[in-house]
C-alpha cells in the first residue's frame, strides 16, 4: 500500500467504514508508516468535527445541564 | 500551543498543523484546550462552559443518528458525563477537544441505536420526518446557533458540492454507522462503487476543509 492509498483508507477508517478484510492491510501499513501514519489518522479525525459542524445546533432542555452538573459535583465530592 | 489553540505536530523535522474548521470563541474566553485542561483537573465550571459551547452541536449529531428527542437528551447527558470521567484520556497531541467529543458522541449514539435494534423504526421515522419537514432541525436561532452559523454554512458548502450519491454514502457511513457492505445492500449498489464513492467524497471534503481553513 502506497502512502496515498493509506491516506484514502485512513479516511474510511476514521468514519468506521473499513471492512474487516481491509483492516488487516490497513493496520500493517499503519505499522510500516509509523508516526507519519499516526499523524495522518489524527488529521483525518478533523472530518468528524466538520460533519458535526455541518449540522444546525439543536436545543436541549435546561434540566439536562442541571442534572449533569449535579451528578458531576456529587462524583467530585464522593 | 499558539493563540488559536492549535497544537503543531512535529513530523520528520517538519512542523505540520492539524487542520480543522475552528468554531469562533469570544475574545477573552478560554480556549477548548484550556477548558479540557481544567476538566482534567476536575473543575466542574469548565465542564459547564464546555457544555454551553457545544451541547447544541453534539445534540444535533445524536439526533441525526437516533431521531428521538428524549433519547437524545439522555444520551447528551451521558456523553458529557463520559467527557468528565474520561477527560484524562484526552491528549492534545492527538487532536482537538471538539473532534474528541464528536468521536465519543458519535460512537455512543451509534451504539445506542444498535443496542435498541431500532434501525427499522428509526428509518421509518426518518422517512416520515423527511417527507413532512425537509429541514427537520429548523427552530428559533439560539446564541450557540448564531455563533456557529458562519462555520456551518462554510462546511455545508464543501459537503453540498459533492454528487448526491457520494453524500448519501458518507451520510450512511458516518451518521448511521453502516459498513460498505451494508451501504451497498441498502442502496442496491455494487460494493466497489460504494468504496469509490466514499473515498472520492471523503477526499473532496478533506481537501475542501484544508482550503477552508486557509480562508478562515
Amino acid at each position: 500500500m502506497s502512502f496515498e492509498e493509506f491516506q484514502n483508507t485512513a479516511r474510511l477508517y476514521v468514519i468506521g467504514a473499513l471492512e474487516l478484510d481491509e483492516m488487516e492491510a490497513f493496520e500493517k501499513a499503519r505499522e510500516r508508516f509509523g508516526e507519519k501514519a499516526e499523524d495522518c489518522i489524527a488529521e483525518c479525525y478533523a472530518l468528524h468535527e466538520a460533519f458535526a459542524l455541518s449540522l444546525r445546533p439543536a436545543k436541549s432542555s435546561a434540566a439536562i445541564k442541571e442534572r449533569l452538573m449535579s451528578m458531576v459535583r456529587e462524583r467530585k465530592q464522593g | 500551543m499558539d493563540h488559536t489553540g492549535t497544537n503543531p505536530i512535529k513530523v520528520e523535522n517538519e512542523t505540520i498543523r492539524p487542520f480543522a474548521v475552528t468554531p469562533p470563541v469570544e475574545p477573552g474566553a478560554p480556549s477548548d484546550f484550556d477548558l479540557m485542561g481544567r476538566i482534567q483537573a476536575e473543575d466542574p465550571e469548565a465542564l459547564s462552559q464546555l457544555y454551553d459551547r457545544y451541547n447544541g452541536i453534539l445534540k444535533a449529531l445524536i439526533l441525526r443518528v437516533i431521531h428521538n428527542e428524549a433519547e437524545a437528551d439522555d444520551l447528551l447527558q451521558e456523553i458529557f458525563m463520559e467527557i468528565w470521567n474520561q477527560a484524562k484520556n484526552f491528549s492534545a497531541q492527538k487532536g482537538k477537544p471538539l473532534g474528541w467529543m464528536v468521536t465519543l458522541a458519535r460512537r455512543r449514539a451509534i451504539d445506542g441505536l444498535r443496542k435498541k435494534q431500532a434501525y427499522a423504526r428509526a428509518e421509518e421515522r426518518l422517512q416520515s420526518q423527511t417527507e413532512q419537514q425537509p429541514d427537520a432541525w429548523v427552530h428559533n436561532a439560539t446564541e450557540e446557533e448564531i455563533a456557529f452559523s458562519d462555520t456551518r454554512i462554510l462546511v455545508r458548502n464543501v459537503i453540498d458540492r459533492l454528487p448526491p450519491a457520494q453524500q448519501e454514502a458518507i451520510d450512511l457511513a458516518f451518521f448511521r454507522g453502516m459498513s460498505q457492505r451494508e451501504i451497498a445492500a441498502k442502496t442496491n449498489t455494487p460494493l466497489g462503487t460504494v468504496k469509490t464513492r466514499l473515498e472520492l467524497g471523503l477526499k473532496k471534503i478533506y481537501d475542501g476543509l484544508k482550503e477552508l481553513k486557509d480562508e478562515l
